[in-house]
C-alpha cells in the first residue's frame, strides 16, 4: 500500500519540482523565451490560443481514433484469416512485413497521389493505420499461435468444428497477446497521424503537427510547447485506457496462464 | 457403457524419421484397467494418441467392435482453459457435443461434486492447486461417460500423497462406470496397484516384451499396496523391465 502511495506520489513531486526549476532557471539565466519559454508562458498560451490549440488536437484525436480502429478491426480480421488458412498467410504476410518496414513518411507522397490532395485527412488516415496496423496483426497471429497445443488436441478429440475451436479456444488464448498489440497500436496510431500530418497535409489539414509548423516559423516556441503538451496527453489518455481495458479482461485469470 | 478395442500391428514412424512405434497388437477387453509402462520415449503417448484419432498410424489399426467408442483423454497436465471456470471447463465436452449450456453445466456440477470438489465450481484454474486442477481434468474426462478413458501419466506430476488419492479415486470412479482405462505410467507400483494387466513395451521403437496380469481383486484398498501379492506382481515386472533397454 505504501508502494502503491509512492508511485503514484513520487511521479507528481518530481515533476512538480522539475517545473519549479524550469521556471527558475530561464528566469535566473536569462533564457530567451523563442529558445526556452518558461512553463508560465506555457499555460498562458492557453489562454490566447486554448480554442484553435484544441480544435487541432480534436482533429489529430479523431485521425487517431479512426485510424487506430481501423488498425484493430483490419489486424485482428487478418490474423484471423491467417490462423484459418495456411495458404493465405503464406501468400500475404509477405505484403503485411513490407508494409511494415518501409516508413510511412516514405509512402506519403505516393498516398498522396494517389488519395488528390483535396482528401489531405483520408491520407493521414491511412498513414496513421499503416502506422498502427502491424502491430495487431503480428500479436495476433503470435497469440492464435501460442495455443496450448494439448487443449488444441483435446478440441480435436470432442470433434470440435473450426468454429468452436475458434471461439471458445483460439480467441481467449491470444486475447492477452492481442491486448499487448493493440495498446502498441494506440500509441502509434498517434504517432502515425502526427507524422503523416507533418509529411502529407502542410496546410491542408488543421491537426497538432500543422500548429506545431506554424509555431516554430513563428518562433512561437511557448505554443510549440503547449501543442506538444496535448500530443503528450492524448498519448498517456490513451495509452490509459487501453491498459484499463486489457486490465478488466484479464485480470482474473491473467499472469498464471501456463500453470492451466 | 464401455467398448474394448484391438490394436492391430499398430506401428508409427514420424515424418522426420523417428520410428516411435514398433509392432503392437494387444486385445484389450471391454471394462478392463490396463496399463502400458516402458522406458520414455518408447511410444506410449503414442500409441494413446492413436487410439484417440490424433495421429495416424503409419502401419496397422486401431479395431473397433462396431463404430469408434466415445472417448476421454487425460493428459499428463491438466489442460485446462486458464480462463473458464472448473464448472464451465468440465462442460466443455459435452457442449461442443451441442449439448445445451444449462444441462451441460448441470452435468459438470455432478461431476465435480464426484472428484470432492463441490465447493470449486466456480474457481479458476490459477486459483487450484495442482492435484484439484488433476481432479477438474479427471471430471472433465468422465463427464460425458466415455467409453474408453485413456490416460497418459495423468499424476506423473503430483506428490506422493495426492498421486496415492487420487489413485483410489480413479479406481472408485472406474468401479462405478466401467470404462474400458489405458493408463500410461512410469511407475511401477502405480501401474500395479491400478490395473488388472500391465502391457510393457521395449525401448524405441516400442514393442511389447511382457503381457502380466494382476489377478487382485477389486476394490483395492491402500492395504493392498504392502500386501505379498502386490509385491509379487511389481517383482514379475521389475523382472520384465530388466531386459528392456533404455531409449
Ligand atoms: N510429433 C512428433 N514428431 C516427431 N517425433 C515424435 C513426435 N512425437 C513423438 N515423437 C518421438 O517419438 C518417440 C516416442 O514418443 P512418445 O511421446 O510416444 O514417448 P513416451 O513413451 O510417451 O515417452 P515419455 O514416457 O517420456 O512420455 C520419441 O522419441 C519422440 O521423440
Ligand atoms: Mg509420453
Amino acid at each position: 500500500m505504501l508502494m502503491r502511495g509512492l508511485r503514484i506520489i513520487l511521479p507528481i513531486a518530481l515533476f512538480l519540482g522539475l517545473i519549479r526549476f524550469w521556471e527558475w532557471s530561464v528566469v535566473y539565466l536569462e533564457i530567451p523565451p523563442f529558445i526556452l519559454p518558461p512553463p508560465s508562458a506555457i499555460l498562458a498560451v492557453f489562454a490566447t490560443d486554448g480554442a484553435s490549440l484544441l480544435g487541432s488536437a480534436w482533429t489529430t484525436l479523431g485521425t487517431t481514433l479512426a485510424a487506430f480502429t481501423l488498425a484493430t478491426v483490419s489486424g485482428t480480421a487478418l490474423a484471423a484469416l491467417f490462423a484459418s488458412s495456411r495458404i493465405a498467410e503464406a501468400a500475404l504476410s509477405p505484403y503485411a512485413v513490407i508494409l511494415q518496414v518501409t516508413p510511412i513518411i516514405a509512402i506519403a507522397p505516393l498516398i498522396i497521389v494517389w488519395v488528390g490532395l483535396d482528401n489531405a485527412w483520408l491520407t493521414v488516415l491511412i498513414l496513421a493505420w499503416i502506422a498502427a496496423f502491424f502491430p495487431v496483426l503480428a500479436s495476433a497471429t503470435a497469440g492464435l499461435k501460442a495455443v496450448d497445443p494439448n487443449l488444441r488436441d483435446l478440441f480435436r478429440l470432442y470433434r470440435a468444428d473450426f468454429r468452436q475451436t475458434f471461439i471458445r479456444l483460439m480467441v481467449p488464448s491470444s486475447l492477452p497477446y492481442l491486448l499487448a498489440g493493440i495498446k502498441t497500436a494506440g500509441g502509434l496510431a498517434l504517432v502515425g497521424a502526427v507524422v503523416a500530418e507533418f509529411a502529407a497535409a502542410s496546410g491542408n489539414t488543421d491537426g497538432l503537427a500543422w500548429r506545431i509548423l506554424e509555431a516554430g516559423n513563428r518562433l512561437q516556441i511557448a505554443k510549440m510547447f503547449a501543442a506538444l503538451l496535448l500530443l503528450a496527453l492524448m498519448g498517456v489518455v490513451l495509452y490509459a485506457i487501453l491498459s484499463f481495458v486489457e486490465w478488466l479482461l484479464l485480470h482474473r485469470w491473467h499472469g498464471d496462464r501456463r500453470h492451466a | 457403457m464401455s467398448s474394448g478395442l484391438r490394436l492391430d500391428r499398430l506401428a508409427k514412424t514420424f515424418p522426420n524419421g523417428t520410428a516411435a512405434l514398433g509392432e503392437l497388437s494387444a486385445d484389450i477387453e471391454a471394462g478392463a484397467f490396463v496399463s502400458l509402462l516402458g522406458p520414455s520415449g518408447c511410444g506410449k503417448s503414442t500409441v494413446l494418441r492413436l487410439i484417440a484419432g490424433l495421429e495416424e498410424p503409419t502401419r496397422g489399426r486401431v479395431g473397433w467392435p462396431q463404430t469408434r467408442g466415445s472417448l476421454g483423454f487425460i493428459f499428463q497436465e491438466p489442460t485446462l482453459m486458464a480462463w473458464a471456470t472448473a464448472t464451465n471447463n468440465i462442460a466443455l465436452p459435452l457442449e461442443l457435443a451441442g449439448m445445451a449450456k444449462s444441462e451441460a453445466r448441470e452435468r459438470a456440477r455432478v461431476a465435480l461434486e464426484k472428484v470432492g470438489l463441490a465447493g470449486f465450481a466456480d474457481a479458476l484454474p490459477r486459483e487450484l492447486s495442482g492435484g484439484m486442477r488433476m481432479r477438474v481434468s479427471i471430471a472433465r474426462a468422465l463427464v460425458a461417460d466415455p467409453d474408453v478413458l485413456l490416460m497418459d501419466e495423468p499424476f506423473a506430476a503430483l506428490d506422493e500423497f495426492t498421486r496415492g488419492k487420487l489413485n483410489d479415486d480413479l479406481l472408485r470412479l472406474w468401479a462405478e462406470r466401467r470404462f474400458t482405462g489405458i493408463f500410461v505410467t512410469h511407475s511401477v507400483f502405480e501401474a500395479v496397484y491400478l490395473s488388472q494387466r500391465i502391457l510393457i513395451l521395449s525401448g524405441r521403437p516400442g514393442r511389447l516384451v511382457a503381457d502380466i496380469e494382476n489377478p487382485a481383486p477389486y476394490p483395492r484398498e491402500p492395504g493392498y499396496r504392502t500386501s505379498a501379492a502386490f509385491n509379487a506382481t511389481a517383482r514379475d515386472i521389475l523382472d520384465a523391465l530388466e531386459d528392456v533397454s533404455t531409449c
